[in-house]
């Protein structure tokens, strides 16, 4: 029978070098800081595009191509499959609901001189219809060759002077904008939309890029898919828009490979300096530890003490990392709406970045390795230490 | 060789002001071996800084070997310190990472003495404080107390100052290692005609001290006060001292 | 015995300690010497193949608007430009969709004018022209899927509903070639996609040559000025200036790389500075004797700061070297073509510069950790240090 020792002594040697004490939650603090903004990017990357796409869409392209904007649908492609069975039909007009697009990506000039490839996407109006998480927060839809356009939010944020009225420059004319769009934090916001015709006569070709469509209720999607596949004159593929986006967010899987080393690595390098720490901390409580071991509290319970001191630590070094990188990230979303970053069609998206409940539980187990890693072996050494050994080390 | 007018020294404990000395005039003639003598807090350890030149008064002049203490910066003090004054402490405080010799290399230096030449002056100091050869390379941890103290006066005597303090140098040692480091200060006085002063609670001290000055609260205390404590030290020793004290 | 004894003998005095703050800093130095590499690698790498004597056309509205064909013509009929051919992506996949690497359509009898160095055999080149489906590959690219020269592989495009029979004639040679790449003639798609019904007779950017890298920059001018105002205008630009403007919309992701780099070193000036001031309060008594023995401040600062600095280099120079050696290997085992699945690991580059650039970050590391402690240890007054530890 063990008497455990009680958390409050723990907490108070926790407190009792506070300097040694600081530097250590501080050391934790920054490494949580670091993956944990790391991964509410890679998290902002899925989350931007899978929540782009919606559950009933299909997207048509090119048999092969990786995103619409390599791929290429003829005219003729986009009138056989509008009448293909099983497609939703618009409630209002009746029409279906396919959404043929086109995409191509001109260069937009930042402020500071810096150039970006972003993605403009002509659309004829069913696209608002299709798409529907896509709403104008202001303004309105372009007209039919009228040289209009409407921005998406993140592409107004990054460009000041993009607001409703204003004239921009892109591709080879002037461009007018007459509608923000909003379309719940995903890559649509980082589009510009104009009508189709408009963009073809810029562009000089006059074809698609790729068509989503929104399959009907009671309709068997996969057989659509097969039924668009089937028609060789075209090379199509369909696939279901969310698992598009999911394979455009396998971008991220790289940035999270790198996340996942760069944690292990400082992770490692963070436990060291723990493991400094706690070895101190055993040192200068050598005749403490020896009062208790006579006192009759067994190596376990030393053990234990010790450890609940690392851990205390490492917690501590959690919730301030996790409340910096909340603050972080926060100030990076208010400042620049997020972190542009390249997509798989070379164009710039901002992503949002937000720290997510499981980005914080990642954090806590993260942090507690940390703690067991650098606490185990110091709080072993404590436990080791024989009562008798340790009263006469005091000197 | 030491010269004190009115010396204090005031240190601040929270919101009191405690005089560790208070106005101590003092006159050491040169190549006296004297001891400071008095309860703990009576400022004998102080007045042993201020003279060696660690510590500063806050009023009074001092003067020691000829150099006016009162106004030099901490650097200088410690430049001063480097040539005139040899330390011993009681608890000899020698580099655990440093041999024997090594340590008493160290205050070398601050010279300008080549690598062989100040371990040459280092072994020289060993052999003078009867460190048994074979201990040279030793590190502290491996030596007795009296040999670590020894190890220290030889730290103390390389420099070949004119002044050799000791604050307690026998007040971890065992009694033989006691009589032993007297001995060996009492003889770098008569050899080498070092000034020593010493600070101590050992009434064994008395046998070879020259002269003792008695410190209580801060003050020395004269006359007839003088001579009432020294008494009562050759009655704690319960033998007649070997040397007259004043 | 010398000052230099008594650093080295205090480093070794908590081995464990020492080796703990060595590993850390080691580990650190390593992360932010690659983490700077990744994208000075990417310069590196277009520094390298940007020749002097060459420049890209594209169309002045972006990278995906397309110059009709002619307009080759048209440029090669500028005074000074010695040669020009077409380069547009075919987006052809090998096998599977996950197979996709740079394709484009040339005009086959440029090659050896537009690219002398990559210092393509002559014997490819001539087959390159012989035969009207040939094609060049890059290194990295032949390595990739186990090519070898008279291979007949095919590629699905995702540009044109076609997909192309070809035999590798040559490769663009390791080290000057481009090492992905893969080339071939535009009449060869010109017949297969009219066959459709359709026409490729648009360029995605032209490539010009010309004979004295002091022409470049007129014989740009004098090309765009031909097309101003045409419907297709165009920018010229080198290929080096087209790569930056790339890598300056990559500048989101690199900030938050090097902010994280920056946490990264704080947070090794953190345990280093904790290391420091643990070893100056357990030595408090070591030092307040040194004071009193006569040493000055700055030189019990020095010694100090030396014990801080020396574990402080000494770590940072294992993680600077360790990250040059790592890299390398990473970069050698990428180019072997054995191990595809290295991906972009396999894409840093860190030259000798890095490892001094580390040396120097672990040096200043070393200073910001070791000055506070190791001030506030030497200012403090003898005796007021004597005090505290007696």
């Amino acid at each position: 029978m063990s008497r455990a020792i009680p958390l409050s002594y723990t907490l108070r040697s926790v407190f009792q070098r506070r300097t040694r004490t600081a530097l250590t939650v501080a050391v934790m603090a920054l490494v949580v800081l670091a993956v944990t903004v790391m991964l509410s990017l890679v998290s902002g990357i899925r989350r931007t595009l899978v929540e782009t796409g919606e559950a009933d869409n299909l997207i048509v392209m090119r048999k092969g191509a990786t995103n619409d904007g390599s791929s290429m649908v003829p005219i003729e492609a986009y009138r056989a499959v509008r009448y293909f069975p099983g497609i939703a039909a618009d409630p209002v007009t009746g029409e279906p609901l396919v959404s043929p697009e086109m995409v191509v990506q001109p260069f937009f000039y930042r402020q500071d001189g810096g150039r970006e490839n972003v993605l403009v996407r002509g659309v004829r109006p069913v696209a608002f219809a299709v798409h529907r998480k896509v709403r104008l927060v202001e303004g309105r839809a372009p007209r039919s060759s009228s040289g209009e356009a409407v921005v998406g939010r993140a592409v107004a944020a990054r460009y000041p002077g993009l607001r409703i009225g204003a004239e921009m420059r892109f591709g080879r004319r002037a461009w007018k904008v007459v509608g923000i769009l909003e379309a719940g934090g995903s890559s649509f916001e980082s589009e510009v939309w104009v009508d189709v015709n408009d963009l073809w006569s810029d562009a000089n070709r006059a074809l698609y890029s790729g068509l989503r469509l929104t399959v009907a209720a009671d309709a068997d999607a996969a057989a659509l898919a097969r039924r668009v596949a089937a028609d060789a004159r075209w090379a199509l593929e369909a696939k279901p828009e969310i698992e598009y986006y999911r394979e455009q967010a396998d971008s991220a899987n790289f940035l999270f490979s790198l996340t996942v080393a760069l944690g292990v690595i400082m992770g490692i390098g963070a436990s060291f300096g723990a493991m400094n720490t706690m070895f101190a901390a055993v040192r200068s409580r050598v005749a403490e530890i020896g009062t208790l071991r006579a006192l009759g509290f067994s190596r376990r319970s030393i053990l234990a003490s010790f450890l609940a001191e690392a851990l205390v630590i490492a917690l501590a070094g959690c919730v301030v990392g996790v409340v910096l990188a909340v603050g972080a990230t926060l100030a990076i979303n208010a400042a620049l709406l997020g972190v542009a970053i390249n997509l798989m069609t070379f164009t710039t998206a901002t992503v949002q970045l937000r720290v997510s409940a499981g980005n914080a539980l990642f954090a806590l187990c993260f942090s507690v390795l940390l703690g067991f890693a650098g606490g185990f072996l110091p709080a072993s050494r404590a436990a080791r230490l024989s009562p008798a050994e340790a009263l006469r080390r005091r000197a | 060789m030491i010269h004190l007018s009115n010396v204090s020294r005031h240190f601040r404990r929270g919101p009191d002001v405690i005089k560790a000395l208070d106005r101590v005039t003092l006159e050491i003639q040169a190549g006296r071996f004297v001891a400071l003598m008095g309860p703990s807090g009576s400022g004998k350890s102080t007045l042993l800084n201020i003279l060696s030149g660690i510590d500063r008064a806050d009023e009074g002049e001092v003067e020691v070997a000829g150099q006016r203490l009162t106004g030099l910066s901490e650097d200088e003090l410690a430049v001063w310190r480097a040539r005139h004054v040899g330390l011993v402490f009681q608890f000899y405080n020698l580099m655990p990472v440093l041999s024997a010799c090594e340590n008493v290399e160290l205050p070398l230096l601050l010279t300008d003495l080549s690598r062989p030449e100040r371990r040459r002056r280092a072994e020289l100091a060993l052999e003078v404080v009867g460190l048994m050869r074979e201990r040279f390379e030793h590190l502290p941890g491996a030596l007795s107390g009296g040999e670590q103290q020894r190890v220290a006066i030889a730290r103390a005597i390389v420099t070949d100052p004119d002044l050799i303090v000791a604050d307690e140098p026998t007040g971890d040692l065992d009694a033989r290692s006691a009589d032993q480091v007297l001995a060996l200060l009492s003889e770098l006085n008569r050899e080498f005609e070092k000034t020593i002063v010493l600070v101590t609670h050992d009434p064994r001290a008395l046998r070879w001290v020259q002269a003792i000055y008695h410190l209580d609260k801060g003050s020395l205390l004269e006359g007839v006060e003088a001579t009432r404590a020294t008494q009562a030290v050759e009655q704690t020793l319960g033998v007649p001292p070997r040397s007259a004290a004043r | 015995m010398g000052y230099l004894t008594l650093v080295r003998r205090n480093l070794r005095r908590n081995r464990l300690r020492t080796a703990l703050t060595a590993a850390s800093i080691t580990l650190s130095i390593f992360l932010v010497c690659a983490v700077l590499s990744l994208p000075s690698g990417f310069t590196a790498i277009h520094d390298r193949l940007a020749a002097g004597t060459r420049f890209l056309v594209h169309n002045k509205a972006g990278i995906t608007y397309l110059m009709p064909y002619g307009s080759l013509q048209q440029i090669r009929a500028v005074p000074g430009g010695t040669a020009a051919t077409s380069f547009s992506r075919f987006g052809g996949v090998y096998d599977e969709p996950k197979n996709l690497f740079p394709n484009f359509s040339v005009d086959a009898e440029t090659v050896g004018d537009i690219w002398p160095d990559f210092q393509i055999s002559p014997q490819a080149i001539a087959d390159f022209r012989r035969y009207r489906d040939a094609a060049l590959v890059g290194y990295q690219t032949m390595r990739t899927f186990h090519w070898k020269v008279g291979d007949r592989v095919t590629l699905r495009s995702t540009v044109w509903p076609v997909q192309l029979d070809f035999r590798i004639v040559g490769e663009l040679p390791e080290p000057h070639g481009n090492p992905m790449w893969f080339l071939f003639s535009r009449t060869y798609l010109e017949e297969a996609v009219r066959a459709k019904g359709l026409s490729a007779e648009q360029a995605g950017m032209i490539w010009v040559r010309v004979a004295d890298p002091a022409d470049v920059p007129p014989v740009m001018r004098r090309i765009d000025d031909l097309f101003r105002n045409s419907d297709a205008e165009t920018a010229s630009e080198t290929e080096k200036s087209f790569f930056e403007s790339f890598m300056s919309s990559l500048s989101g992701l690199t900030n938050v790389i090097l902010a994280v780099g920056f946490l990264v070193v704080v947070a090794v000036v953190f345990i280093t500075a904790n290391t420091c001031s643990m070893a100056i309060r357990e030595r408090a008594a070591e030092i307040a004797m040194l004071k009193a023995l006569g040493f000055r401040r700055s030189v019990i600062l020095g010694l100090l700061l030396a014990e801080t600095l020396a574990l402080a280099i000494g770590g940072g120079a294992v993680g600077a070297f360790g990250a040059y050696g790592v890299l390398k290997l990473l970069a050698a085992l990428g180019a072997t073509g054995a191990r595809p699945g290295l991906g972009p690991l396999s894409m840093f580059l860190v030259t000798p510069w890095h490892v001094v650039e580390g040396i120097g970050l672990s040096l200043l590391v070393g200073v910001v950790a070791g000055v506070f402690p190791s001030w506030g240890a030497a200012r403090k007054p003898v005796a007021e240090a004597l005090r505290e530890v007696f």
